[in-house]
């Protein structure tokens, strides 16, 4: 579920892997009641699997990122990069329409991803020595932040709440296909969405919080997953789901600094 | 090691930690027990009302941008 470019296919959450379906599609496969505790989905669980996902990334990205620095070279990881981006696009799409291959498919989904961001980050690190290390600390001490809120109750996600994040990522979604194809067509792609300006800025300050705001609605799936007795594989999900919206949240984080340092 | 690193690296490791420990735990019952809770298993808005909104979104935005 990535990276918020196939969005609009996919139900109501900001977060594309979290649609309507979610719960529905699961409870098809058990009677929850009859489950023992061993076989349902637990906050435990799912914090657990989150971190085996961080670990695979960050693995698998200290590869490109310490094959970037051994050649100085970017062409050296660009087939790693882009490979790793088709293939995690491709491996969360599974993931989507096929929940109960989440403990396969997540971990691949990770380490693709993971080749992905270090090649990028290494590219950014070496343009702009330390940014790397103040994206992950506010993108993790965001993650930190809002769980906080969520759990003492301060942030409550409701239906409203949900609309308005998913209309945000939609349009965000949307404003980014619409430069993609521009630029594939050679006519310099949506200018202020990556420009340094004011506008540029504000509108990357923008993003950050609508995809910060995406991890509200996976902190409160992930609560009604456990509660409800979701099926053992749905704390794959939930952990991929997190995942997805981390990794979104730390590009944004990256581009955001990369604007602020080049002023 | 740098103060960048030594700053944001500690902020790093203790939003991990936090993550780690607290999410554990439920949320408190303000936040369970809550007539207004997503209902994640139905669907209350259209897609064509998200659809509508984020147009309407990305409208304003690109509206804001001949202005500013």
């Amino acid at each position: 579920m990535s990276n918020h470019k196939a969005l609009n296919m996919f139900g109501r959450s900001g977060n594309p892997s979290l649609n309507d379906q979610t719960f529905s599609n699961s409870t098809k496969d058990a009677t929850f009641s009859a489950q023992s505790p061993a076989s349902t989905m637990t906050l435990e669980g799912t914090v657990n699997k989150t971190g085996i996902l961080l670990v695979l990334v960050v693995i698998s990205a200290f590869y490109t990122w310490s094959e970037f620095f051994a050649t100085g070279n970017p062409a050296s990881v660009m087939p790693l990069a882009i490979g790793g981006a088709v293939v995690g696009f491709i491996l969360a799409l599974v993931t989507i329409f096929k929940k109960q291959w989440s403990g396969t498919t997540a971990p691949l989904y990770a380490i693709a991803e993971g080749l992905f961001l270090g090649a990028i980050s290494a590219i950014f690190e070496a343009q702009y020595p330390g940014i790397v290390i103040q994206a992950v600390g506010l993108t993790l001490g965001t993650l930190a932040s809002l769980l906080f809120l969520y759990k003492t109750g301060i942030i409550k996600p409701t239906e409203n709440f949900r609309l308005m994040v998913t209309s945000a990522t939609m349009g965000i979604a949307m404003l980014y296909l619409v430069s993609m194809l521009m630029n594939i067509f050679g006519s310099g792609g949506i200018g202020f969405i990556h420009s340094n300006g004011l506008f540029g800025i504000g509108f990357s300050l923008f993003v950050v919080g609508i995809a910060a705001l995406n991890l509200v609605l996976d902190f409160d799936f992930i609560e009604q997953g456990s509660e409800m007795g979701a099926p053992k594989y749905m704390e794959w999900f939930g952990a991929f789901s997190l995942m997805v919206t981390l990794i979104w949240l730390y590009l944004e984080m990256l581009r955001l600094l990369a604007k602020l340092r080049s002023r | 090691m740098d103060a960048n690193t030594l700053i944001f690296g500690s902020i790093s490791l203790i939003s991990l930690a936090i993550f780690f420990y607290l999410g554990r735990f439920r949320a408190s019952s303000k936040q369970r027990n809550r007539e207004d809770r997503i209902d994640w298993s139905s669907r209350k808005f259209s897609l064509w009302k998200i659809f509508l909104y984020s147009l309407v979104a990305v409208g304003g935005i690109v509206l804001l941008t001949q202005f500013v």
